[in-house]
């Protein structure tokens, strides 16, 4: 009901303006005259609004007035005191005057003290619309009817923001990553090392996602993605890649998390693959954090620490059991790890979870330049033998320029560089059924530069190398030192889809067991993004 | 002992507080310029965005963390125009005094009846904003009701110089007021005129002075120009005599260049935050700026 009588008064207060204004210009005296008549006119209709209006205000005022002591500050303060009072369209001021008040674009900003957490229409707010005459009616005809934009709506973390004007709960979107594939082996599940990757020649949806956040309550927040992967029979894997919750406003810079999630190690691991800049993982990380990459139940702490720059102590714990946890307690396929016949035991202490703590700091060199730099570890029990541990150390750096007159975020430079060491302690198996014991020292690093040139369009290349200790007890394919070179090129026509053609050059070393070998693949990535996804980390 | 001791540090900790300027985090310049006028030397204040890029996409980099965490006000939008980086930033930030409803959150929206919201949301009409458009900060009649919000905020905050807060703001409205006159008379010939711009950020500058900004030379918001829409918009200028087209910082000048050659018209460099163009450092002198640099183009 207030709404029409704001859009009367709207139209009314419109109406005489356009005579006011008519009026401020040389007329006629017969224009003239028309148009006094129709301010009279418009005035008695005003006046008899306003009458109306006024009975609305008293009733809304009696079912605010419990309200009242709450959503008022007790002291009108001085701002409040410096507000126009309300005109009525027969005493605007001179035609010649500019106006300096509208009603229909600002609702009486007096009423609405800053700290109400009101996320209704203030009653107040529309009761003094329509006192200033303007000639505009886009206004009115574009907002029909939830005219005043109020507080809370917006991005926030109580307040979830999604699609439809933040009326949702959380934020639900669905995100399909396709590639079309062709390699000159036709093994691609042996050349490509991340499970997301395209695996056969031909089409691959092996990342089909679906991603909700939002707010839980005022205390955490909420996040899930979930997986649904075809194979390369066309089966359904449904993975529940993460799904935890997250402190919102813990004191001392802390934040904790918990549920099933990425750990913190690195920069790629943590990241989703469809915000990867490459159709596929780096072979470092695919081989020594898993095809998965490091994720699991447990918990994290993370603390800001309290100096000038950007700088986060973080350390997790996970079970790092099952193959998420690869390189820790993973029993293997077919109950072998390293050709180990795997123990696949229960948790015996603490040493058994998988500790992640990570060092991360940040700096603007310029303006346009950031660099965030990095140093993670990984550390834990493994199941080749009933004493045998693993240790993973990490170090990152992540540089980007953008321009400081970007259009959609281009054109930039990115570069991301990461390397991983693991040592592996290979037991015997269980009750020491291998033969020998041995201790692998693997290492890798992948660099990649990426090019946004143009709104919508980069370019990428990317050089991976991998090490792994050569091993004449075991044939395991991951344990074949490999380099790769990748070049591709992406348009994005907008935020939501992208079209990726990628070229990867791989050189597979000889091993005691394998030969080597060179292959080359061609990908053709494209995905889509439904629904209001949750925007991205630095 | 241990009670005094609290009760000292207790005393300390509040003379510290109400003698120590009010931190202050604004998403945008335009923000940071009216937070300027109210504050003055009274806050420290922090613009994330550049006044020259492009405020739908901010990369949310981690300094931001750093100031949003110290942060006694932020002041954002709350129209979905940072929605690519705040709500990450604000995950990290971790600090309950900016959180939505206290008073060391402004959002710039509240009270503003935002023009050209959709009433289907649907992507295949480009980069459209669910809550309307939230360009509004150019319509001077609007920057005073966010002043007025940013007072109130920091006069609830710093109690010790509400009065000067308001001051400023009573300063702040008085020379807007003012400044609407000649604003207004400078614009006043050419009302009704159309005019073309890149993007759809002008609706309500256009409506405070009586033009139409209404033919873009994006075929949908945030999608880039195309030859054919090109060629529509050429037709459309030509028709209704169009004078100017306005580009801002981030847009791309050659596009609008060419379009300005072929139907004589002039490419107006236009801004929605001070310090965007030349000679803006503050709030009044950019409107100055874009009323003069329009009224000359369509003179």
């Amino acid at each position: 009901m207030n709404k029409l009588i704001l859009i009367a008064v709207i139209s009314a207060a419109m109406a005489s303006a356009r005579a006011q204004n008519a009026a401020s210009t040389p007329a006629t005296s017969p224009e003239m005259n028309e148009l006094r008549e129709q301010v009279k006119a418009l005035t008695e209709t005003v006046k008899g609004l306003q009458q109306q209006l006024k009975d609305q205000q008293t009733t809304i005022d009696k079912l605010n007035q419990q309200n009242a002591t709450t959503a008022e500050s007790p002291e009108p303060s001085p701002i409040a005191a410096a507000s126009p009072s309300p005109s009525v369209a027969a005493s605007a001021p001179p035609a010649t005057k500019f106006p300096t008040e509208d009603a229909s674009v600002v609702s009486s900003t007096t009423s609405v003290p800053t700290s109400s957490p009101a996320a209704g229409v203030n009653p107040n707010g529309t009761a003094v619309g329509g006192n200033f005459p303007t000639t505009d009616t886009s206004v009115v005809s574009s907002a029909p009817t939830e005219t005043i934009s109020t507080t809370g709506a917006g991005a926030s973390l109580t307040q979830p923001i999604g699609i439809g004007g933040g009326k949702n709960y959380m934020n639900i979107s669905f995100d399909g990553l396709f590639a079309l594939a062709y390699s000159s082996d036709k093994h691609l599940d042996q050349i490509e090392v991340g499970d997301h990757d395209p695996m056969q020649r031909g089409f691959n949806a092996r990342n089909i996602e679906l991603a909700l956040d939002g707010a839980v309550d005022p205390y955490f927040e909420g996040f899930a993605n979930i997986v649904f992967k075809l194979d390369n029979d066309n089966n359904t894997d449904v993975e529940v890649e993460e799904a935890f919750m997250q402190t919102t406003s813990l004191p001392f810079n802390l934040q904790l998390k918990g549920g099933q999630f990425f750990a913190a190690f690195g920069r790629i691991n943590p990241q989703h693959p469809h915000v990867w800049e490459f159709v596929d993982d780096p072979i470092v990380h695919g081989r020594l954090l898993g095809p998965d990459g490091l994720r699991g139940v447990g918990a994290q702490i993370s603390w800001i620490v309290p100096v000038p720059w950007y700088s986060q102590l973080i350390l997790g714990v996970q079970n790092g059991r099952g193959s998420t946890g690869y390189s820790f307690r993973n029993p293997g396929d077919d109950g072998l790890f390293f050709d180990r016949r795997t123990t696949d035991r229960e948790l015996r202490g603490l040493e058994d979870f998988v500790w992640i703590p990570r060092w991360e700091n940040s700096v603007d060199i310029t303006p346009t330049q950031v660099v965030l730099a990095g140093v993670s570890g990984a550390f834990g029990s493994n199941e080749t033998g009933g004493t045998a541990r693993t240790q993973i150390y990490g170090a990152d750096v992540f540089y980007k320029w953008k321009s400081a007159n970007a259009e959609g975020g281009f054109p930039f430079v990115k570069w991301q560089s990461e390397f991983m060491y693991r040592r592996f302690e290979a037991g015997r198996g269980i009750n020491e059924s291998f033969p020998v014991a041995e201790t692998f020292h693997d290492w890798g690093l992948y660099s990649q530069v990426l090019w946004g040139f143009k709104k919508g369009w980069v370019a990428g290349i990317r050089g991976d190398y991998y090490d792994a200790q050569d091993s004449r007890f075991t044939d395991d394919i991951d344990r074949q030192s490999r380099s790769r070179i990748s070049a591709n090129l992406t348009w994005y026509p907008t935020e939501f889809s992208k079209i990726r053609l990628q070229y990867n050059h791989d050189f597979l070393d000889e091993t005691f067991f394998l030969a080597g070998r060179d292959v080359d693949s061609v990908f053709l990535q494209f995905e889509f993004i439904l629904g209001a996804h949750g925007a991205h980390k630095f | 002992m241990k009670r005094y001791l609290l009760i000292l540090f207790t005393i300390l900790g509040t003379t510290l507080v109400a003698h120590a300027k009010l931190n202050v985090v604004a998403t945008l310049p335009d923000f940071g310029s009216l937070a300027r006028e109210i504050g003055g030397d009274k806050i420290d204040i922090v613009v994330l965005a550049k006044p020259t890029e492009d405020p739908h996409f901010v990369d949310a980099r981690p300094s931001f963390v750093v100031s949003l965490r110290n942060a006694d006000v932020l002041i954002d939008g709350g129209a979905e125009l940072e929605l690519g980086w705040l709500p990450p930033l604000l995950q990290n930030a971790r600090n309950p005094k900016i959180e939505v409803g206290k008073p060391g959150r402004v959002q710039a929206s509240q009270g503003i009846r935002l023009m050209n919201v959709p009433t289907n949301v649907t992507r295949a009409a480009g980069d459209v904003h669910a809550l309307g458009n939230p360009h509004f900060t150019v319509d001077p009649i609007i920057a005073k009701a966010i002043a007025q919000h940013i007072a109130q905020s920091f006069a609830t905050l710093d109690s010790a110089n509400a009065a000067f807060y308001n001051d400023n703001y009573k300063k702040f409205e008085a020379s807007i007021n003012q400044k609407l006159q000649y604003w207004g008379a400078m614009m006043q010939p050419f009302q009704g005129q159309h005019v073309v711009a890149y993007h759809d950020s002008w609706p309500y500058f256009a409506h405070r002075f009586g033009i139409n900004i209404d033919v873009f030379l994006e075929p949908k918001p945030g999608i880039p120009p195309s030859p054919s829409h090109l060629t529509e918009v050429i037709g459309q200028m030509k028709s209704l005599n169009i004078k100017a087209i306005i580009v801002e910082p981030y847009h791309d000048r050659r596009i609008a260049e060419k379009v300005a050659r072929s139907t004589n018209a002039k490419v107006v460099e236009f801004s929605q935050f001070p310090g965007g163009i030349p000679g803006t450092d503050s709030y009044v002198s950019l409107i100055d700026k874009l009323v003069s640099r329009l009224a000359e183009a369509l003179k």
